[in-house]
Formats: structure tokens, sequence, C-alpha cells
């Protein structure tokens, strides 16, 4: 299993999916960056990483999950490298297990990288205009913590977003339930039934309710490990043609 | 001792499209197998069974004995794939491409190098395959097919793309690989002369079905013998030879004359040379004409030609 992750570790080097994973928290610190330059007073860093960590959670992970899986499965949807890869003397589920580790992997970084490159822009900006550098110090535990529930409340969006991805040769499925499923969440940020929406159950996360943290933390990592066996199960068992 | 691929009654259907229909065929060890049809005949549906890739409505195949529905990753084992589409990720460099494949092998680094070298691809291997040529990518897919040293190759359309130097480099590496390595190769085109100059054995798939199977050498003498004439007047050469119950037909190139079944090619060549000299007709050339691979397949392989055949 660890060759084949590693194989698909080393697929991403100088691909689209790597500038991806670098360039969206790169937008988020970048705005970030404007808004602190803008600002008349200090605000404190839990508030700077919050404001970049719910952004993330709220848009940017929905969307960068769905070019991230798309941009992914295209690797081998492309240049057909489907039929070589399930040549190989290699159990297929392998290869499909190794795909969503990848990308799990990758959004972890990703969401990691929010955060460092946001504390990094607040910083240069703190610099550039002393008046709004931030008070207090970042309760990085917490912050980290915060992102981990992300991550995993992430993981049933994620899995659909992969198998609609890996499932259809064409970008247009994948898209088409990423942008629906962002736009859903997003015009319905307040409804409390969003909860059991796979695309707004990162942003639960923040939820100041604990009945809602824990159900879409339980929905969106239990069921999102589920569909994950399930779309493995799936794509390795069926005919690319 | 098994056959290196052999297909069972191997049928493939599409919805109610018969793709591949009872297809049985035997590519004996260390042959150069040419699998020869038009464009849609079923050739790749069935290269596509034998690696396992898609599942028969019915029948079977076996690589080296082994059941590729039942032992799918043993069977893959022996199998080295240069299918159409190569699948290299074009961000990646040649090498790093063979790396990937080598790592899900379980091959060693030292046999990127081998490959590489094998393909005469060294110099270009660190550059990205995104500014490969298409005859730069057909041979990095050989290269890869060849990871490991499995002992059946399997290579469809292998010179698609290539230039006239690398089509002939290609077929005298492709001839040479039975002597040289002890593989077994599986070669699929609908290129007759690409078959016919690479390949000891044929198999010939029209409409899903294999209908002739067997060395090359030996098909091409199993075919009726002709002789070939050039004379100074081919309408009276030809009823002549009618006279004789030879019915020439007129080509560009000459007469071409069927001899009876038991005739010896030479004596009939100098009795009919006899025969038209005697008649004043004016005999540039006669002699056998060298069968081909092409006669062979217009015979079985076009329905057209099968009906006049008959009639």
């Amino acid at each position: 299993m660890l060759a084949v992750l590693s194989v698909e570790i080393r697929k991403l080097n100088r691909s689209l999916a790597a500038l991806l994973a670098v360039a969206a928290p790169s937008l988020i610190a970048l705005f970030v960056f404007f808004i602190v330059l803008r600002g008349q007073r200090a605000g404190s860093w839990d508030m700077f990483l919050q404001g970049s960590i719910t952004a993330w959670a709220f848009f940017m992970l929905p969307m960068s999950v769905t070019a991230l899986t798309a941009l992914v499965a295209h690797m081998e949807h492309g240049p057909r490298a489907w039929d070589h890869l399930r040549s190989l003397p290699v159990p297929r589920w392998r290869i499909y297990a190794a795909k969503a580790l990848c990308v799990i992997a990758v959004v972890i970084a990703m969401t990691g990288l929010n955060l460092a490159l946001t504390w990094a822009s607040v910083s240069v900006a703190s610099v550039l205009k002393p008046t709004v550098a931030p008070t207090g110090s970042p309760d990085v535990a917490k912050l980290l913590l915060l992102n981990a529930k992300i991550v995993a409340a992430a993981t049933l969006m994620i899995a659909i977003q992969l198998w609609a991805a890996l499932r259809f040769s064409s970008f247009v499925p994948a898209l088409a339930v990423g942008i629906g499923g962002t736009f859903f969440s997003v015009v319905a940020t307040s409804a409390k039934e969003g909860v059991f929406f796979p695309w707004q159950m990162p942003v639960n996360m923040m939820a100041k309710e604990a009945w809602r943290v824990e159900t879409a933390l339980a929905l969106g990592g239990g069921l999102g490990l589920v569909m994950l066996a399930l779309a493995v199960a799936h794509l390795a068992r069926r005919e690319v043609l | 001792m098994p056959a290196a691929i052999e297909t069972e009654g191997l049928t493939r259907r599409f919805g109610s499209r018969l793709a591949v229909d009872d297809l049985s065929m035997t590519v004996p060890k260390q042959a150069v197998y040419g699998f020869l049809g038009r464009n849609g005949a079923g050739k790749t549906t069935t290269l596509k069974m034998v690696l396992g890739l898609i599942r028969p409505t019915d029948g079977v195949a076996h690589v080296c004995g082994l059941n590729v529905a039942r032992d799918r990753i043993a069977a893959a084992r022996k199998i080295g794939a240069l299918l159409e589409a190569h699948g290299f990720y074009a961000n990646l460099t040649g090498a790093e491409n063979l790396a990937l494949t080598a790592t899900l092998l379980g091959a060693p680094r030292t046999e990127i190098d081998r490959v590489l070298e094998v393909v005469e691809m060294r110099a270009d291997a660190g550059r990205k395959v995104a500014g490969y040529s298409l005859g730069m990518r057909q041979r990095l897919g050989l290269a890869r097919a060849m990871l490991g040293a499995p002992p059946v190759l399997v290579l469809d359309e292998p010179t698609n793309g290539l230039d006239p130097d690398g089509i002939a480099d290609m077929r005298r590496f492709l001839r040479s690989l039975p002597e040289r390595t002890g593989a077994t190769v599986l070669l699929s085109s609908h290129l007759l002369g690409e078959i016919e100059q690479t390949a000891t054995h044929v198999g010939v798939v029209n409409d899903g079905k294999l209908v002739l199977e067997g060395e090359l050498a030996r098909l091409k003498a199993d075919l009726a013998q002709e002789i070939v004439l050039r004379t100074g007047d081919d309408a009276r050469a030809a009823e002549l030879l009618a006279g004789h119950d030879l019915a020439a037909v007129r080509t560009e190139t000459g007469l071409i004359a069927p001899l009876r079944p038991g005739d010896d090619v030479d004596q009939a060549a100098a009795a009919l040379n006899r025969a038209l000299v005697q008649a004043g007709i004016a005999v540039f050339a006669i002699g056998p004409r060298d069968r081909s691979l092409e006669d062979i397949y217009r015979r079985v392989a076009t329905p057209a030609q099968r009906q006049l055949e008959v009639a």
C-alpha cells in the first residue's frame, strides 16, 4: 500500500493539483493581509486566524475539494492512464484507496497551510502598519484542533466529490456536484438542516451549539469513511471502457 | 507446456453489440504473433480481456497457464503492455513516469536504465513527457512494457506515430525479442505490412471472430500457387491460357494465372512459356508469384471477396 501511496504523491509533482494546493490558501492569506492593512485599530490574533479558518471552511474548502478531486482524477482521465494502471499486478482497490488518502493528505496540508500563511500575512501586515499589529497570542492548540475537526467533517464531502470525479471522465459532473453543493451551502448558511448537508458540515465546526458540531462531525467523519470505502469498492469493481 | 496466451470461446457483448464472438486463439511461447484486423474488428477488446481490463461475457483467457479472471494479479505479473493510450503523466519526465511503474511492479531502479537503453531514450529521459513527440511516447511506452522483463508483451499498434526509421527499428527490435530475451510478443495492428515483416504467427479477426490463425510461413505455403507473366500481348496470352484451363487475370503488373492443386510451379511455368512462344507471343517475364499476407487476409477477412470466390 505504501508503494501505491508514494506513486500517488509523486504524481502531484509539478501538477496543477499541487499548484492549487498552494494557491487556494494563499488567496485567503492575501485577503486577510489587505483586511489587516485596511483596519484602523488592532485586533486579536484569534480574530484574524478564526476569520481565515471560517472563510476556508465556509467557501474555499468546498471549492478547493471540487477542483482538487477533479484535477487529481483528470491526471488519469486525461491521458487515459486507467488502462495502464489497472493492467498492473496491483489490487485495484489499493489504487483508488491511495488516491483517496492522497487527496485527504493534500486537504490536510492545505488546511494547515491556510493557517500558516494567514499567520505570515498578518505578521507582514503588522510590520508594514504597526498600529494594526494583532494583540495577544494565538491559541495554537485550539486552532489546530478546530482545523482537524474541519477536515474530519469534510470527509463525506471529499468522498462524494472524489467518487464523482473518478467515476466520470468528464469534468462536468464533478464540477456540477461541487459548485451546486457549495452554492446551496452558501445560500442556506443559517438553515438548521445545513448540519446534514455535506458541503456545510465543515463550517458547522465553528457553530456555537454543541449539537451542531457533534452532529456534523459524526456524520461528516463517520459517513465519510463509509462513503470512501464504498466509493473505493465500486470504482475498483467497475470496468473502465 | 502451456501457450503464452490462450483464449477459449472468448466473447464480449456491449449491450446488443457483439464485439468479440467465441474467439479461441493460441499464442505459442516465443512467437511474435500478429493480431490483425481492420479498425473495430475486436482486436483491442480481445487484448483488454487478455489483460483483465474488461470481463468476458463468456469464455476464458489464460496467460502462461494462469486464468486471467481468477488469478488476475499473477497473470498480470507475466505481461507487459503497450496500449493505444499511453497514459503518461505529462507533468513528469520520462524517467519519472517509468519510476512510477517500477515502484508499482517492485522492480529495481536499475531496470529503468536498462529499458531506457533498449529503446535508446536515455538522452531524453530527463525531459518532461509533455515535450515528447508521438514516436518518443511510443518508445517510452515500449520501455515501460518491458519493465521487470515480463515473459509476454502485449503491444497495441506499436508503430503508431513512428517515423520510417523508427518503424524499421521497432520491427527489427520486435523480431529479435524472442531470441534475445525469450519473450513472446502479441502484436495488434491493422497494417498488413507491419505484421508480415514482424510476425512469425498470425491471427486474423473479423467482426469479432477469429477467421484465421497459424504460422505465417505455413499459411503462405498453403495458398494456391500462382504464376505471374508479362508478355507482348496480354489479351492473346490470356486466351491461350484459357485454352490450357488456366483462368488468367489481367492486372497492372501483368497476367496472373492460378495453378491447379498439385501442379508443380516450375514445370507449369516452363510449359506456359513454351506454349506462348510457339504462339508467337513475346514473353518478357514469367515465374511464381510471391504470396503475401495481403493475399491471405483478403481471402478470409473481406466478405465481398468471399462472395466473389463462392461465385
